[in-house]
């Protein structure tokens, strides 16, 4: 698709899918508490993403338990050193 | 060879006017000699040899049946056969001189049309592979996957310091009754850090509607250093009527961000989704 762009300008080409591919969506609402508090600690830690690590790491975990696909396309890869504390999480799941 | 038959005939209308009015005269000049033999062409062997002359598919060759009918003609004729013949030649040596040229520029013109027409379609190839070399217009590069650099950065121990504010934009096309909007309005983040985002869609319509949807990053530049983990773009969602869901963002931007001069006055990058509805209900 070539949307997305200054008409007559540059349009920038299209877009490329995501590394891992489409991920499942929550239709249950199974992991809405988990959202919902990493939410909150952003708004109230001036959306500093560092600080609500833990949240987001919450609610990777919560996701992978309740959805089989998640879990799997999540650890298909080597996430190990996804930044600063993401490994906790690889070698929690990877099964 | 249309256009060398009818820059013949142009050339000759003249001269068979001439002929009208002095049937066999003989006239030592060139012209008059080129009259004098095409006549006696036509009245030895009919319209139909004329007709073959014209079918010759070189000059060269036209010349070279010319001069063989005009071997005919002169020999039946009993005219002065070489002077003749020198001259009729060297009279379509010049005509067909002309020719030969004006033939040439057709098919040099005609070979740069195709030549144009050619490089138009090379050109689309072409220039998405520029672009994804030299990440010209946004485009993301794919030279190694994320897992790669992620793994490449932790083991070089790279540290940044600049902080990157990522804003959140949703859109709805036209006539979608959805009810698009990124649940944090902006994160920020270091370049080297993932981070997770979360938008929200809500079905307003009493019918379920499907969506795809598709995403830009802004400034078009910084779209090189900008890595989607995971998304959900470009995949149908289904909504149910009434139905509101979350859908997360993993990204995660380049390290590499902070050494390239380019970059230098960017501090904010603007991550913008767009929905739009799925034909078949």
């Amino acid at each position: 698709m070539s949307a997305g762009g200054a008409f007559g300008g540059n349009r920038g080409l299209r877009p490329v899918p995501p590394e891992k591919g489409i991920f499942p969506l929550d239709h249950m609402h199974e992991c809405d508490l988990e959202k919902k508090a990493y939410v909150t600690c952003l708004k109230s830690s001036g959306y500093q993403s560092e600080r609500c690590r833990q949240f987001s790491k919450k609610y990777l975990e919560c996701r992978m338990e309740r959805d089989v696909v998640f879990k799997f396309k999540f650890s298909a890869g080597e996430f190990s050193a996804l930044g600063s504390g993401w490994s906790g999480i690889q070698s929690k799941h990877k099964s | 060879m249309i256009w060398s038959r009818l820059s013949r005939k142009i050339n000759l209308l003249p001269s068979l006017k001439n002929l009208r009015a002095a049937p066999f005269e003989f006239s030592e000049a060139r012209g008059d000699l080129q009259l004098a033999n095409f006549s006696n062409r036509r009245t030895l062997h009919g319209y139909r040899r004329l007709a073959d002359f014209n079918d010759g598919k070189t000059a060269h060759g036209y010349r070279r049946s010319l001069v063989s009918q005009f071997n005919l003609a002169s020999t039946s004729r009993s005219f002065d056969a070489s002077s003749s013949l020198i001259g009729f030649r060297r009279l379509y040596v010049t005509q067909t001189a002309t020719e030969r040229k004006s033939n040439k520029i057709l098919i040099y013109l005609t070979a740069l049309v195709f030549a144009m027409v050619g490089a138009t379609y090379a050109a689309v190839p072409l220039y998405r592979r520029f672009c994804q070399a030299t990440g010209y217009g946004g485009t993301v590069q794919r030279r190694e996957s994320v897992e790669e650099k992620i793994a490449r950065h932790a083991k070089d121990g790279t540290t940044t310091e600049r902080e990157l504010v990522v804003q959140f934009n949703a859109d709805v096309a036209d006539g979608m009754q959805w009810k698009f909007i990124p649940t944090q309005r902006e994160v920020r983040v270091k370049p080297g850090e993932s981070a997770l985002a979360f938008y929200m869609a809500e079905n307003c319509s009493s019918a379920p509607i499907t969506g795809v949807s598709t995403y830009n990053v802004t400034p078009m530049k910084a779209a090189i250093y900008f890595n989607k983990i995971q998304c959900f773009c470009f995949e149908e969602q289904r909504l149910l009527p009434g139905e509101q869901i979350d859908m997360p963002v993993f990204f995660y931007i380049d390290p590499e961000f902070e050494t390239d001069p380019k970059m230098d006055g960017i501090n904010n990058i603007i991550l913008s989704y767009t929905f739009f509805k799925v034909r078949d209900d």
